[in-house]
Formats: structure tokens, C-alpha cells, sequence
């Protein structure tokens, strides 16, 4: 049972953090945008978590919430955003020495093409890769599960000759 | 590239973003303090800022109206239909107000984004505004002018009355995001920089539609 309070609610921020920076760092391509998104996916969460009933895991409802925020703040400020360089290192995001500069490649090649997908797609495959079940996906975005897997498909097979075409 | 390999690149991100990610997300104080407004507040603010200007022109119609006191029966009618007009444009954009506030997150995303984007399109919906353009050629008639020279009546404020009519009319019908497909609709609409928000959101929509029909 989630207490309905300040403390309640901070509990549940902490723990699910990373799904807001998740979100924030697929949405967005700077860190002035990913602090005002993430203050944003924050103020947003606070607002309805009285209506928060438990009828769905807290993840799920908090995904709704900050894709759906995400999104609308993605479309009132992309047409200012610059496209990132393939290939070009996230240059908000530390390197760390032990990770191979292959791993690291790809790390980056998969954030750039979740970045370039449209808005509902990246929030498709945001969910697909955080293993939410399709169900949950359908939950979360509306859709049919039938629609969500032809969806993931598609998407896949678009990312997995992507990382072709750019590694051979 | 296997799935389990993206899935696998995707979570190596994981402790990059918890170390480097500073937003402070333990803001709830500074909410309660300062009233934080929300930054996706600003089409409930430009349709609040426009319910405030209708109302100040309605109530300087109404104010002309009573002032006249039906002496002129021409003004009466003008200005009348033009306050009525704006009196529905205000209860309308009043609507639009409330469906923002009551706008909630966290139900499915294609749901809210639905009722966002038709939100922002509903620029369309309050295209009856135009209706009150022909008014606007008509406040200043008298019998006094008409009687002192009705060829110039006729042949000048009529015809000009009637322009008027057939353009508003015919804007009317065909300012609809069904028309939109139409060249001229889209570069009328493409040069007025009021306008993109409310092309980008139906796009939006067609995007909704596709991405919940796709099989």
C-alpha cells in the first residue's frame, strides 16, 4: 500500500527515478531541457498523485504520466532542438573508462535512433526495452497488445539494420 | 543485433544517467511555496488572455448598444450580432479552459495526447469568429445616409457588404482540417505563425490515428 502523502510520494520518486531520466534523456538533447522536463514530469506527478488509486502497478501509472508529459513537452519545443551527428558521443554523459569503446558506440548509435523515432514510437520502444510486458504497453499507450507487437516489430527490424548499415 | 543485446545496451545507460542526471527532482517544497506554474500551461493562458479581451469588447458593445438607445436600428443590429458573436466565442474559449485544467496525465497516452492535440486544433472549432466580419461594414448605415444618396448606397456599401458575406461564408466552410489537403487552405495556414501550432497538432492527430489502426 502506497501512503497518499509528501513522504508517500518522495518514497516513489526515489525509487523510480531512472524511469523519469530515461524518458528525459530519450525526449530531449540538452541538459537545460532534460532539467525542465524532469521538474516538469515531477510537478505533473505530484499534481495527480492524489488521483493515483493503485488499480495499476505505480510504475505503470507514472509511466503514463511522464511519457504523456514528455511527449507534450517534446512537441512544444522540437522545432529549436538540433539533430545529433551519427556516431557523435552524448556529450552530457560521462565516459567511463572500463566500458569499451565498442559498447560505448553502441550505447550511443541505440540513443540516437530511439531520439530519431516519433514521438509514440519512442515511447513504444522506451517501454519494449524496459521489458514492460505488451500488455502493460497496451495499457499504458491505449493500443491494441496485436497493435503493439506489429509495432515493436517494425521498429526492431528498422533499428537492427540501422546498427548494419553503420557497423559494416 | 539481437533483442537481448538492445535491451542490454539500453539498461548499460542506466548508471550513467543515475550518476550524471543533477535535476533536482525533490522540488514538492518550492511547488507548495511558490505555486510553480507548469511550462505546459501556455495555451491555457493565450485562451484566458483572450477571454479577458472579449469580455472588456463585449461589455464596450453592450455599453454602445444601451447607449444607443435604438435610434439607429442599423448600429443596433451590427453591433449586437458582433457582441453576440464574441459572447460565444468567449464561452467557448471558457470551455477550452476547463478541458486544459481537467486534462489528466495519467490516463492512456494516446488518449491525452488525443484531447491535447484536438485542444490545440480547436482553432478551427472557433472559426464562427469570422461570421461577425460582414457586421463590421454595416454599424455605420443610417436611413439618413441611405436617403441622401441611395445610387452611392447601392452601388458602393452594398456591393461591399455582400463581398464581405461571400468571403466570411466561404472561409467558414472551408477553414476544416478537412480541407487541409487543399493547397490554398495549407498556405494560408502555413504563413500565419498562429496557425502552425494548430497544423502541428493535426498532424498529431492523423499520427494517433495511424499509430492505433497500424497492423
Amino acid at each position: 500500500m502506497i501512503q497518499k502523502d509528501k513522504d508517500g510520494f518522495l518514497l516513489q520518486l526515489q525509487q523510480h527515478r531512472l524511469i523519469i531520466y530515461k524518458i528525459c534523456n530519450a525526449y530531449c538533447k540538452n541538459t537545460s531541457d532534460r532539467d525542465d522536463l524532469a521538474q516538469e514530469i515531477t510537478y505533473q506527478l505530484w499534481r495527480s498523485f492524489h488521483h493515483f488509486n493503485g488499480s495499476v502497478k505505480f510504475s505503470t501509472w507514472m509511466y503514463r504520466v511522464a511519457l504523456n508529459v514528455a511527449i507534450t513537452f517534446y512537441r512544444k519545443t522540437k522545432t529549436s532542438e538540433a539533430i545529433i551527428q551519427l556516431g557523435e558521443p552524448d556529450t552530457e554523459i560521462e565516459d567511463r573508462k572500463e566500458d569499451s569503446a565498442e559498447l560505448e558506440k553502441n550505447k550511443n548509435l541505440l540513443q540516437q535512433f530511439i531520439n530519431e523515432l516519433k514521438e509514440l514510437d519512442k515511447a513504444l520502444m522506451i517501454l519494449y526495452l524496459e521489458e514492460k510486458t505488451y500488455s502493460e504497453i497496451s495499457e499504458i499507450l491505449g493500443v491494441t497488445e496485436t497493435n503493439v507487437a506489429t509495432r515493436i516489430s517494425r521498429i526492431k527490424d528498422k533499428l537492427k539494420q540501422r546498427f548494419l548499415t553503420v557497423n559494416n | 543485433m539481437e533483442d537481448i543485446t538492445l535491451k542490454n545496451l539500453w539498461k548499460a545507460q542506466d548508471e550513467k544517467l543515475d550518476r550524471t542526471m543533477k535535476a533536482n527532482l525533490f522540488i514538492i517544497e518550492s511547488m507548495q511555496k511558490q505555486k510553480a506554474q507548469s511550462k505546459l500551461n501556455g495555451l491555457a493562458r493565450l485562451k484566458l488572455f483572450a477571454v479577458i479581451l472579449g469580455i472588456l469588447w463585449s461589455l464596450f458593445l453592450g455599453i454602445l448598444i444601451y447607449g444607443n438607445q435604438l435610434q439607429n436600428i442599423y448600429f443596433t443590429v451590427s453591433t449586437g450580432m458582433i457582441m453576440l458573436i464574441t459572447v460565444a466565442a468567449v464561452v467557448a474559449y471558457i470551455r477550452h479552459i476547463a478541458l486544459i485544467k481537467e486534462l489528466d496525465y495519467s490516463q492512456s497516452i494516446t488518449t491525452t495526447q488525443k484531447k491535447l492535440a484536438r485542444l490545440q486544433a480547436s482553432t478551427f472549432s472557433s472559426r464562427f469568429i469570422l461570421l461577425q466580419t460582414p457586421f463590421y461594414t454595416t454599424w455605420f448605415w443610417s436611413t439618413e445616409m441611405i436617403q441622401a444618396s441611395i445610387i452611392k448606397f447601392c452601388l458602393i456599401a452594398v456591393p461591399i457588404t455582400i463581398l464581405f458575406t461571400v468571403v466570411t461564408i466561404w472561409l467558414y466552410k472551408n477553414l476544416t482540417p478537412l480541407k487541409m489537403h487543399k493547397k490554398w487552405v495549407n498556405y494560408l495556414l502555413k504563413n500565419d505563425p498562429e496557425q502552425v501550432p494548430v497544423i502541428q497538432a493535426q498532424k498529431f492527430l492523423n499520427e494517433i490515428e495511424e499509430f492505433k489502426t497500424a497492423s
